[in-house]
């Protein structure tokens, strides 16, 4: 408990210096991911999370004068299921979390372009099924767009969209004889506001 | 600029592209666990069941032989099984509202529907009482499972028979109609193991992803 304290304290602590320098941000939305795992048992049953309520929060710094250096992450919450035909099986609740490095730079007036490479951590609130053994830690590459446009004196209003895609397996399936890893393409629009050095 | 781009699209791309989608196991293990019945018209019925997905199935279990731990660990062996919550399973204290019940001791003789019977063990023995209707597409609630000890004292041995007797009939009451044919498989007619092996695993995933032939009726 100490410890996400004390980073919130050392953040507030900079966010001056970061206003300063650079900008830092939050933002709400949705992300929507594609099936995590393709099982057949007589039939079909695919694998996949539900739309994810999901919190942004990042900063930026200045790199030269045209691009910046980013670091993002976010967290997401919401159910997962299985679907085999007209059977749906509810597998609860799945949240993930990610911190992502990015590189950023201008592509028009307002609109900005994103792209960089992290980790991401499956966290499912109960251990079975396809993480009974837990979640995994996976390396994610992505993209994005951010859309600024003043809103406050120092706070722009921020619309993103973004796109992350990483490969999934657990433990569990690997002990369950299945191979390989699926692809997970993941796109998120979220809203947010950015306090910037203006 | 663009040059960075362009960058950041190939290796999207290259990413997205490279490997294969997970590849689902063989699962050749599993065995028969329909049961075949001869019908008036002189033909052969396939019964199957399953429990519904989403059904919690309520278990009530005799205040004996600690049935209520045994069938715990039973419920959680075999829902370790599968992979998609297709089994919820639940003790409850009512038997009147129980899907299945467990009951210590032997079954009554002169039951007339199906009985899936593990005798042999000099410990304990374990029945499963199925009421198929006469035209083999019901199933009646709820389930009756008898578990039996054939000592008078509950030794270490006896109370292990307990437990994977009492795995093995609710493995019949979680659709398994059949006995395995491998010794090594908690389902065989005699059952020696103590847990469910590869193959009843297997077995009880295919119970629950193959359409069955039976509805659940209560009346």
């Amino acid at each position: 408990m100490r410890k996400p304290i004390l980073v919130a304290l050392l953040l507030a602590g900079a966010a001056p210096a970061l206003a300063a320098q650079g900008s830092y941000y939050a933002r709400l939305g949705l992300t929507g991911a594609s099936k995590l795992v393709t099982d057949e048992i007589i039939q079909p049953i695919n694998t996949r999370q539900s739309l994810a309520p999901t919190l942004f929060a990042g900063v930026d710094l200045p790199l030269g004068k045209v691009y910046r250096v980013g670091l993002e992450g976010a967290l997401s919450t919401g159910g997962f299921h299985a679907d085999q035909k007209s059977t749906r099986y509810d597998l609860g609740t799945l949240r993930t979390a990610s911190v992502t490095a990015q590189l950023v730079g201008p592509l028009m007036p307002g609109l900005e372009w994103r792209a960089g490479i992290g980790i991401l951590k499956y966290l499912p609130a109960d251990k079975t099924g396809i993480f009974a053994r837990g979640g995994p830690l996976v390396a994610i590459f992505g993209a994005g767009a951010d859309y600024r446009r003043p809103a406050l004196k120092h706070w722009d209003l921020m619309l993103s969209a973004r796109y992350d895609y990483h490969r999934f397996t657990t433990d569990e399936l690997q002990a369950r004889g299945f191979a390989n890893t699926e692809g997970v393409h993941r796109i998120s629009l979220s809203i947010g506001l950015a306090r910037s050095s203006r | 600029m663009k040059r960075t781009l362009a960058l950041a699209a190939l290796a999207l791309g290259v990413a997205a592209l490279a490997c294969n989608e997970v590849s689902a196991p063989a699962r050749a293990n599993r065995y028969e666990w329909r049961l075949f019945a001869a019908n008036p018209q002189g033909g052969t019925d396939t019964l199957s069941f399953h429990w519904p997905a989403g059904q919690v199935v309520r278990i009530w279990a005799e205040d004996s032989l600690d049935l209520a731990t045994h069938v715990q660990n039973g419920i959680a062996a075999w829902q370790d099984a599968l992979l998609y919550n297709e089994l919820q399973a639940e003790l409850v204290s009512d038997s009147s509202s129980a899907d299945i019940i467990v009951r210590a001791g032997f079954p009554p003789k002169q039951f007339e529907r199906m009985r899936l019977g593990s005798y042999f063990a000099p410990e304990c023995s374990g029945a499963t009482d199925l009421d198929v209707s006469d035209d083999h597409t019901e199933l009646t609630l709820p389930i009756h499972s008898y578990i039996a000890p054939k000592g008078l004292e509950l030794t270490p041995a006896a109370i292990e028979c307990i437990d994977l007797t009492t795995t093995h009939e609710l493995g019949h009451a979680f659709g398994i109609m059949q006995h395995a044919p491998d010794p090594a498989d908690l389902m065989y007619g005699d059952p020696v193991v103590t847990a469910p092996s590869e193959a009843d695993r297997e077995t009880l995933q295919a119970v629950y992803h193959f359409p069955p032939t039976m509805t659940l009726v209560r009346h």
